[in-house]
């Protein structure tokens, strides 16, 4: 931060590079076209760049940076007529973690418990569960989410921001995160499942 | 099944542990949640697993490789750089 304030460029080259993936994905929480979001990141670092002196330290200089993405997008958004995933996001779907028939039927016995158990995938050769295609699939499956639950989960686990950065950021409540996450992460497990069961 | 004969009166059903699974992996139960929700996990191989497979499918996209910046898009920032260098 003090080196990027006195010009040096080192800093602000590695400062570019890290965030870029947490910028990026917020970008495209708000704007689905990947060309517009770079260049949402890249008018976010003008802006930043412009604001540097007048940074006050109230928040981390990383949420700084996130809220100026965020806002930057939203007014592309907004300009370009989209809906704004996190205002209106689809909390209400109600979508299982789980398909409903792996579990035994209401009436009974052990009603709402496994049909049968999931595989535990420690038992599964490490080659299989490291293999790069499981990766591909993971990356794959994260990509087909819904806006929201993408922008969550990608800001979670794969650019490993804290669940206060993206309530922040996003202007989401704690609860409708979680929401978030959870149905994100269950998704992409079942999609692992398939593959790792077949 | 024998594993899976378990007496849902007290506790959560397998159905509703899957579903309570992230709020679990965030801390964010109250304790008397948590409590319910751990004694399921120890006496249900299933819901334990489950639990398992949320948090390796977590791990796992931890370890995908991120976008990196296009080089275009950096030579760009750093001519911003530049210029508000100069300024």
């Amino acid at each position: 931060m003090e080196r990027l304030l006195g010009g040096d460029e080192r800093a602000f080259e590695e400062a570019v590079a890290d965030m870029y993936p947490t910028m990026l994905a917020v970008a495209r929480g708000y704007v689905r076209n990947r060309t517009v979001a770079e260049e949402v990141v890249q008018e976010a670092w003008v802006a930043v760049l412009k604001g540097l002196e007048r940074f006050e330290g109230r928040s981390t200089f990383r949420t700084w940076v996130l809220a100026i993405v965020a806002n930057i997008a939203r007014t592309r958004a907004v300009r370009e007529a989209r809906s704004l995933p996190f205002s209106s996001f689809e909390i209400e779907d109600g979508e299982p973690a789980v398909e409903p028939e792996r579990f035994r039927e209401a009436g009974q016995p052990y009603a709402g418990g496994w049909k049968s158990f999931p595989t535990d995938w420690r038992t599964l050769p490490e080659s299989r569960l490291l293999a790069s295609e499981t990766f591909d699939l993971v990356g794959r499956a994260i990509e087909e989410l819904p806006d929201a639950q993408r922008t969550v989960i990608t800001l979670r686990d794969v650019t490993g921001c804290s669940a206060e950065e993206v309530c922040e950021t996003l202007g989401i409540s704690e609860g409708n995160q979680r929401v978030l996450l959870h149905r994100a992460r269950a998704r992409v497990r079942t999609q692992l499942e398939r593959h790792l069961d077949a | 099944m024998p594993e899976s004969r378990r007496d849902f009166v007290d506790g959560y059903a397998c159905r509703e542990v899957v579903e309570l699974a992230t709020e679990y992996l965030e801390g964010a139960m109250t304790p008397q949640q948590m409590t319910r929700f751990e004694l399921h996990l120890n006496l249900c191989d299933g819901c334990f697993t489950f639990v398992e497979q949320v948090r390796a499918t977590a791990g796992m996209a931890r370890s995908l490789s991120e976008d990196e910046i296009p080089e275009e898009t950096k030579v760009k920032l750093l001519e911003a750089f530049r210029g508000w260098r100069n300024e």
